[in-house]
């Protein structure tokens, strides 16, 4: 059914931006979004009565936006509870879940947001064992801090955050192991905001006595869970009922390449990782160039905001740089859908080529299409990826495939 | 309110998701997978699909599915898959 709309996946900041701007420039918007309610990671909505977490300067945005949102009326509509399944070579644009239509709009806006990257450890498949934004998404919801003893593993700033909101909540973590050592003097380039962010982390942490292990990765995670800890000061056993893992953020752009004959832009995470700050100055030039490009006027200009932001990622990264994990035992699961191995992997022979690694080794063959797993078969197996992502960009029931009304299957032209 | 899981009844917080009761009840381990392992929470945001649950006949995301009072939700493996 063609459709006079702009759709946006993706109700966070980005893609509500993005919607804001494309109703202000008079260009109507349907933004969905697979969560039950709009806010995408950094404002996950808490559950009601529940009070939200989460920095005051980013809640205060956030609040502005909604409402400027909510000022446009029917000029944005919102959709949640709907996957987004991809967009064809005709330009059809699949929808299930609240909305299941198969639409062909002007033009289509992907504020998918970030993934996090999670290197594959010993045991990292063991019920307990979570990614450490899945423990955030839990504690911005419930507004509580799960139960249990909590330990937190990887690298990058999420850990201290998440270890210090968790600590305000009452549940401070054992301690927080982070691969990385990074020098404080370079961070002293970072903009003001993020250091004063970083400084009350490490403050609230010190005060509740949370141990942050420098230079230290996780070994081994056996049942129960007993995590082993490698430290520069030897081996720490931690035992511990959670674990949250975190290796860095990436865009969420698994499968959303490919073909498509209308206006498709990136806005956010998904096109950039730079962060909640940058999402939503990223997602009004996406909402502008939209309109612009649908309207055949000239492309603007980037915003200097996300210059700003990209140097302030880089610096982080380099902050954050460690070796990669080099001596992995053959059992490590690496594939967690398929169950496949290190070993598994190795078993395809010198040089496996992408077909070999999916269709004999069944790497990435699995429901999350790869994304967890890609990125480090690709590094282990020395090729580059594991090859063309197809339609669709989710696994989808075939009952919702069956039922798109028949009408819109009808309108291809 | 509650949902159910295996038969046996679990409370809920409105608004909560299947994924998240079932957490809260210390109910991490969510049957048998397939292809080796254990269905869990894993990434929290329907990306990883290692919540997969059955309702109804379904597979949903555990993490992504709304309690409702009296929803049955089994294993993947079938209720008495241990």
């Amino acid at each position: 059914m063609r459709d006079d709309r702009v759709i946006v996946v993706g109700a966070g900041p980005a893609g509500m931006a993005a919607a804001l701007a494309l109703a202000k420039a008079g260009q109507s918007a349907l933004v969905v979004d697979q969560a039950p309610e709009p806010g995408g990671a950094v404002h996950r909505a808490p559950l009601p009565g529940v009070r939200k977490i989460g920095l005051p300067e980013h809640r205060r945005r956030w609040s502005a936006l909604m409402d400027a949102v909510a000022a446009k009326g029917a000029g944005i509509a919102i959709s949640c509870g709907t996957a987004f399944g991809g967009v064809d070579a005709t330009g059809a644009v699949l929808l299930t879940g609240a909305t299941t239509r198969l639409l062909h709009p002007r033009g289509l806006i992907l504020a998918t947001g970030a993934r996090e990257r999670v290197q594959p450890r010993p045991g990292w498949t063991l019920p307990g064992v979570m990614t450490a934004g899945a423990l955030q998404t839990t504690l911005k919801r419930l507004g509580k801090a799960p139960a249990g003893r909590v330990l937190l593993a990887g690298s990058g700033p999420l850990l201290l955050a998440l270890a210090a909101e968790l600590t305000a909540l009452g549940n401070k973590p054992l301690a927080v192991v982070e691969a990385a050592r990074p020098p404080l003097l370079p961070a002293l380039g970072l903009p003001p905001a993020y250091l004063a962010e970083a400084a009350r982390y490490r403050v609230r942490l010190a005060l509740a006595g949370v141990p942050v292990h420098y230079g230290a990765t996780v070994r081994a995670i056996a049942e129960g869970l007993r995590v082993t800890v490698d430290t520069p000061a030897g081996m720490r056993v931690f035992d511990a009922d959670l674990l949250g893992l975190h290796d860095g953020i990436r865009p969420n752009d698994t499968g959303l390449g490919g073909p498509a004959p209308i206006p498709v832009i990136r806005a956010g995470d998904c096109r950039e990782a730079l962060g909640a700050r940058a999402a939503m100055i990223d997602g009004t030039r996406a909402g502008q160039a939209m309109a612009a490009r649908l309207a055949g006027q000239p492309k603007h200009a980037e915003p200097a905001a996300l210059i700003r932001q990209r140097r302030a990622q880089a610096l982080l990264a380099r902050l954050f740089a460690h070796d990669a994990p080099t001596d992995l035992p053959g059992d490590t699961v690496l594939c967690r859908c398929e169950g496949r191995t290190l070993d598994d992997l190795r078993a395809l022979g010198p040089d496996p080529t992408a077909r070999d690694l999916r269709l004999t080794g069944r790497f990435g063959m699995g429901p999350c299409q790869g994304r967890f797993c890609a990125e480090w078969v690709a590094t282990f197996a020395g090729t580059p990826d594991l090859g063309r992502a197809r339609l669709p960009v989710r696994p989808l029931a075939i009952a919702d495939l069956l039922a798109v009304p028949t009408a819109d299957s009808g309108d291809l032209a | 309110m509650n949902i159910l899981w295996r038969g046996q009844p679990v409370s809920f917080i409105p608004g909560e998701t299947v994924g998240s009761a079932l957490a809260r009840a210390g109910l991490r381990d969510l049957g048998p997978r397939a292809t080796g392992g254990r269905h869990a929470l894993f990434c929290g945001i329907g990306q990883c699909q290692n919540c997969l649950v059955q309702i109804g006949g379904r597979v949903v995301e555990a993490c992504l599915t709304p309690c409702a009072d009296g929803l049955a939700v089994e294993p993947m493996g079938g209720s008495d898959a241990r």
